[in-house]
């Protein structure tokens, strides 16, 4: 329990991060080779933790809000900006730079392992493209237009992390309720006690162990009073995030 | 002769002859003739021969009755041999030594003797045998016992005839036996018949033969009592088979019974004993008084009972499936054909002019006659169920849209906004659903060749009427929207020849006030003072932007209303002027930026349509940007803003005006997400 938490840290809740963002928490997420947490806010920073340690590790500003993040390995990441940019994010070195722009504020960013590509998609009503690295602009090729949104359109619940050892996942809403999912077999596993506020974002880490859950409300009722923006790292129990399959198991 | 006797004999003659000499002695003396001498002599020789004669008749005789007492024995022993079956005995023959009649006498006698006890003792042998026979044979067949033979004579004693007539006991015997038992037997079923019948069985028996009722004591076990015996039986089998059927009917008018009238469970096991053997075979019912004539009345009188009760509650009956079947006409909207109810009438029931019975009987019929049709009209029903809902969902729409202060960010104010979006995404889907509904409708209606009503009106009715009601409506929305156009037009056509005009402050004041929670008025007044600071620009922007819609002949709002108006509000919906007769709000372009107006480009990512009065459903992308006045950045925002921004498209509040035509039916729903609306507030906030 964080002692500079303002609002009371829950036993039920799990361990509250400290020096949690000041503003509304757009995404995090957990490194692949770590427990490393990078978070992404409405504050115009990314910021990135130990999770175990409970420390603050590093912290970019950026000029506006920054509406996604995600790690490229553990020592650099990418993050999505209201300013139309993606950056690159060296935490080593606590440099960033800028590796392209849109035309509309970017609401999503993502590294594809696979491809080696960086994938950004804007209110601009493109998806784009990158390397990494940083060489040229976005790869033509890549390039669309769609006519609706690009990033994933509000629903009510806003976020969902998977657990990587079972498959099953886990969502959240802005009702403040977590739950985990066996989308196999169609059912709900667990519910975690309430949160204080919306949950905004989800993420396990690489080994399932721990979950990530951003308390931060998400503005679905327009501007409010709302709870301090935080985020709660819980030690998943198994029985939580195991499936259980049904009776019948189904012929495979 | 022997010699004694010779010697006798010439004694006697030497007497004779000396009686002779004395008689002639005497004779001399006498002097008697020779005659009479003679005479007498003579005589005395007659006398002495008579003498002789009549001794040896008399050894004669004897000798004869010895003779003929031997036959007679003989005879009687060969006769008794013969009839005893016995081989005849020969005395004489067995015996040489025998001399004289007398011994032979004696050596028959001894034999006959014995064979006359042994005679006798033959013939009581018989005799009780016959005895026995005639005993037994009285006993089994009394009135036609004809003995093969009874031998009254002894003619026959021999073994074999014992055997004979012994065997004759026996099966005699036997057949009694058999006989008892049979009777026994049917005693014994009259006994149990009798148990469960409640008949006395004394006096049954009684009737069938006085002797068999007897514990001890021979019973009569002729022919005739068995039949009787038999014929008891049966006619008691009979009667408790007819019992038991009755008793079985009964039973099951009594769980007919209970079941119609939902009898509690205490009542029916005081009658389990009955209800057990309503299967039953005859052979199973064994209990004593279980067909009684007393019991049986007992049960009839509790079904009497339960039908009087029945008929009590026929009435109640007859009301609780009226009900019923009201119940099932009203959900499937069948109520308002009522030519049915008189039939029912409690008072005709209570009268007695009908038989509830048949009553109760018409009903069920009834009621399953309306779930058929009921069925057949669910699918129906259930899309006007859904048209209905859209139809309430348009009449709130309709309502909502007419108040000012729909967008007023109260509590609740979020969900009010939810509830618009759906309902009009609901009245988009009505024509389509009364489509589908007409159809089904028609065909339903084909099929049963009959009209299709719903609570009493004609469905089909009811769904033109209100497609004519929606296309008036249409209607009058165009040609208000007709006016406004012309008006506005005139309106531009006015200040474009007077110069520019200040902002109309009055309808945005009046919009204004009740969105003070959302900080509105300030931030929109800095707003409008921020787009002011470039007065010349903006307006020339929005007059230009006017000109160019007024080409394109499109929009009726004034646009620099709408300009401010639109400005810092990032909710879903924008506002329009009161005077506004649109019903719908125009959607928001998407990728539109909320923001304030000072970042007006120039240049289009996109021609813009000059179709505008087409029925185009797709969003403008961006709305009427002038593509021919340049624009520049005039305010700093906290955007990375490149050198290139001049290629940015980024609409213009003027150009979220863009008017769209609306079709008349389908309207196009944007959605702002969360992060949209959160980012417009926050650069709004900067701006302030």
């Amino acid at each position: 329990m964080s002692a500079a938490a303002a609002a009371p840290a829950a036993t039920g809740s799990g361990r509250e991060l400290a020096n949690p963002p000041a503003d509304g928490i757009s995404n995090l997420r957990f490194s692949n080779h770590s427990n490393n947490l990078l978070v992404s806010s409405w504050d115009k920073t990314v910021r990135l933790y130990d999770a175990d340690a409970n420390v603050l590790k590093g912290e970019f500003v950026h000029p506006g809000a920054v509406l996604d993040c995600c790690f490229h390995d553990d020592s650099s990441g990418f993050s999505a900006g209201a300013d139309h940019t993606v950056r690159r994010l060296v935490f080593s070195s606590a440099k960033e730079d800028v590796l392209g722009r849109h035309d509309g504020p970017v609401r999503c960013v993502e590294y594809s392992y696979a491809a080696g590509q960086v994938i950004t998609g804007s209110w601009d009503k493109t998806v784009k493209c990158w390397d990494p690295r940083g060489v040229s602009g976005p790869e033509r090729y890549a390039l669309s237009s769609v006519e609706g949104r690009v990033s994933m359109e509000f629903f009510d619940l806003s976020e969902s992390a998977q657990s990587k050892k079972y498959g099953t996942f886990a969502t959240g809403g802005c009702d403040g309720f977590v739950n985990v999912w066996d989308g196999i077999n169609k059912k709900r596993l667990y519910q975690y006690s309430k949160y204080a506020s919306s949950i905004a974002a989800l993420s396990f880490s690489k080994d399932g162990h721990l979950l990530a859950v951003a308390s931060s409300y998400t503005y679905e009722e327009g501007e409010k009073s709302h709870e301090p923006d935080a985020i709660f790292i819980r030690t998943v129990n198994e029985v939580e995030v195991k499936p259980k399959p049904k009776a019948l198991a189904a012929p495979q | 002769m022997s010699s004694a006797v010779k010697e006798q004999l010439q004694q006697m003659s030497t007497t004779c002859d000396s009686l002779l000499l004395e008689l002639n002695v005497i004779w001399d003396e006498v002097g008697e003739p020779d005659t009479a001498r003679d005479r007498m002599l003579l005589e005395l020789e007659q006398e002495c021969l008579e003498v002789y004669r009549r001794k040896v008749d008399l050894a004669n005789r004897c000798r004869a009755q010895l003779r003929q007492a031997i036959a007679e024995a003989e005879a009687e022993l060969a006769g008794i041999c013969s009839a005893m079956g016995e081989p005849p005995i020969h005395v004489r023959q067995s015996n040489q030594k025998l001399r004289g009649l007398r011994e032979e006498l004696d050596a028959i006698v001894p034999y006959l003797e014995e064979m006359r006890k042994k005679k006798v003792e033959r013939w009581d042998q018989f005799v009780d045998v016959i005895d026995q026979i005639k005993k037994v044979a009285s006993e089994i067949r009394p009135a036609d016992y004809v003995p093969f033979k009874v031998p009254v004579d002894q003619s026959d004693l021999s073994l074999r005839k014992l055997e004979e007539l012994t065997k004759e006991l026996q099966s005699l015997q036997k057949e009694k036996s058999d006989r008892l038992k049979q009777v026994m037997e049917h005693l014994n079923t009259l006994h149990s018949l009798c148990e469960v019948l409640g008949i006395d069985f004394r006096q049954t028996v009684y009737e069938v033969h006085p002797s068999l009722g007897e514990a001890d004591g021979s019973k009569n076990l002729s022919n005739c009592t068995i039949e009787r015996l038999a014929s008891a039986v049966n006619g008691l089998r009979e009667m408790k088979v007819q019992r038991m059927q009755k008793l079985q009917d009964l039973a099951s008018s009594m769980l007919e019974l209970w079941n119609l009238m939902d009898t509690p469970l205490e009542e029916q096991q005081m009658f389990q004993n009955v209800t057990c053997n309503i299967a039953a075979s005859e052979h199973e019912i064994t209990e004593p008084n279980t067909l009684s004539i007393d019991f049986l009345s007992y049960v009839e009188s509790e079904v009497l009972r339960l039908e009087q009760l029945k008929a009590s509650k026929m009435k109640d009956l007859v009301l609780k499936k009226k009900t019923e079947l009201e119940e099932h006409r009203r959900r499937a909207h069948l109520i308002g054909e009522e030519g049915y109810v008189a039939e029912f009438s409690a008072e005709a029931i209570e009268a007695g002019a009908v038989d509830p019975a048949l009553v109760l009987e018409q009903i069920e019929a009834h009621i399953a006659t309306v779930k058929e049709e009921a069925f057949s009209r669910k699918d129906i029903l259930e899309k006007v169920e859904r048209w209905l809902n859209a139809c309430e969902e348009e009449a709130w729409l309709e309502d909502y849209n007419k108040d000012d202060n729909r967008y007023n960010a109260g509590r609740g104010a979020h969900l009010t906004l939810k509830r618009a979006e759906k309902a009009r995404i609901l009245v988009n889907k009505l024509p389509g659903m009364v489509d589908v509904l007409t159809t089904k409708i028609l065909a339903w209606e084909k099929e049963r060749e009959k009209e299709f009503t719903y609570d009493g009106a004609r469905l089909l009715s009811m769904l033109e009427e209100y497609m004519i009601v929606r296309q008036e409506k249409e209607l009058e929305k165009k040609r208000q929207r007709d006016q406004k156009k012309i008006q506005d037009q005139i309106k531009a056509e006015q200040e474009a020849l007077y110069g520019s005009k200040p902002s109309p402050s009055k309808p945005q004041s009046t919009k204004k006030a009740p969105r003070n929670s959302m900080g509105g008025a300030n931030r929109r007044l800095s707003l409008g003072g921020a787009t002011m600071q470039a007065p010349k620009t903006d307006i020339l922007h929005s007059k230009t932007a006017r000109a160019a819609k007024k080409t394109e002949d499109s929009g009726t709002l004034s646009p620099s209303s709408r300009g401010l108006d639109i400005a810092g509000l990032p909710i879903k919906k924008l506002s329009f002027n009161a005077t506004t007769l649109r019903e719908t709000e125009t959607p928001r372009k998407p990728f539109a930026q909320i923001m304030p107006g000072n970042n007006v480009s120039s240049t289009p990512a996109r021609p813009i349509s000059n179709d505008t009065e087409e029925e185009n459903k797709t969003p403008k992308t961006f709305a009427a940007l002038n593509p021919k006045t340049p624009m520049t950045v005039t305010a700093p925002m906290q955007l990375a803003m490149t050198p290139s921004v001049a290629n940015k498209v980024i609409a213009t509040p003027v150009s979220l005006f863009q008017e769209k035509p609306e079709p008349p039916t389908l309207l196009e729903e944007i959605e702002y997400s969360f992060e949209e609306r959160r980012l417009a507030v926050y650069q709004a906030r900067l701006m302030a």
